[in-house]
């Protein structure tokens, strides 16, 4: 039922309801910010264990922790990129 | 944005990026002459100062980070290559301090600097193993081969995106805070002067720390996926003959202290 009232909605409104689904789509597409903030944690705690260990390591460590970081927000990036292409472009 | 607009010729559209983008070119040439001619005239023994010193420390840096991410073989030629392109990439993702859109945010600049790379790999893949190269295709069994064949895109991608999305985020997320300090008023008091204190803070974030960053992945990043391809006994060769070179040079300068 549910369904076929979308499917009339769509029929009838078309311009509102494609752009209310796209800011739908645009609130889901964030939902990937979750992946990028446990993964950093992981290593900016191996980071932090190895300057404990190490602390004349501490130059290395730290380029080699921001890489990491830099990588591990690429999904984070793919996912706000689609947001914004969905709000601003539809 | 206001000063810049597209040229248009007979249909056809050359966007304002991409002046940009040859303005950055023009600065990279006009620095390379400028050291070039100065490199002349300096004394090779004396301790280097002014434009020299910059010069000096940055081919250094470029020189030890090839050395120990790609090995001694590419010394010059890599010199060259990431020398001019990670300058490159970073002035492309300061110059939003100016107030110009910065060339990666027209997505055939980064797709360029991503093929940039795919090109380097499978050359060097090629180059080292000649008729071997197609094994990797077929690793395991031959059925793996639509699998391989979908992963060999995945550093290409990686990279345009990482460099596209990273400039997107940053032009509309500015060009939003611009807009809204433009529009909103309390009143009859509007709220732009308040932008002289928020709006730099963004823009150290945005442009400057997020463009070095941005620009070390990619070097880095490149610099790995090469060396992958390189086979692993002339790795370690020519790795401990750096090793060798350095600890001569370092001991060098301490008997010089003394």
């Amino acid at each position: 039922m549910l369904l076929n009232f979308l499917a009339e909605a769509a029929g009838i409104f078309n311009e509102a309801f494609a752009s209310g689904m796209a800011y739908l789509g645009a609130g889901l597409a964030m939902i990937a910010g979750i992946g990028p903030a446990i993964g950093e944690g992981f290593v900016c705690k191996a980071a932090v264990e190895g300057i404990s260990r190490n602390p004349e390591a501490t130059g290395t460590i730290r380029s080699t922790m921001i890489l990491g970081v830099a990588l591990c927000e690429t999904t984070g990036i793919y996912a706000f990129l689609i947001a914004i292409l969905l709000v601003f472009l539809k | 944005m206001s000063f810049l607009a597209d040229l248009k010729f007979n249909d056809e559209i050359f966007p304002s990026e991409l002046i940009v983008s040859l303005f950055i070119m023009g600065i990279i040439a006009i620095l390379s002459f400028v050291v070039y001619f100065k490199s002349k005239k300096v004394d090779p023994l004396e301790k280097p100062k002014g434009i020299m010193l910059l010069a000096e420390m940055y081919v250094s840096m470029m020189d030890n980070l090839i050395c120990t991410n790609m090995g001694k073989q590419y010394r010059k030629i890599g010199g060259a290559v990431y020398g001019f392109l990670s300058m490159y990439l970073f002035i492309c993702l300061i110059i939003g301090l100016l107030g110009v859109p910065s060339p990666i945010t027209y997505l055939y600049v980064p797709l360029s600097l991503g093929l940039t790379t795919f090109l380097l790999i499978h050359i060097t893949a090629a180059y080292y193993n000649r008729k071997n190269y197609f094994q990797r295709y077929v690793d395991p069994v031959w059925a793996f081969l639509p699998i391989n064949l979908l992963s060999m895109w995945a550093p290409l991608l990686s990279i345009t995106l990482r460099l596209f999305g990273n400039a997107i985020a940053g032009y509309v997320v500015l060009s939003l805070v611009y807009w809204a300090f433009d529009n909103i008023r309390i009143g009859l008091v509007s709220l732009a002067p308040a932008a002289v204190i928020v709006t730099p803070v963004l823009h150290v974030y945005f442009d400057i720390v997020s463009g070095f960053i941005q620009t070390m992945v990619y070097t880095l990043l490149s610099m790995a996926l090469i060396r992958n391809e390189v086979p692993e006994d002339l790795s370690n060769q020519l790795d401990k003959e750096y090793e060798t070179e350095v600890s001569k040079f370092n001991s060098m300068l301490n008997m010089e202290e003394k």
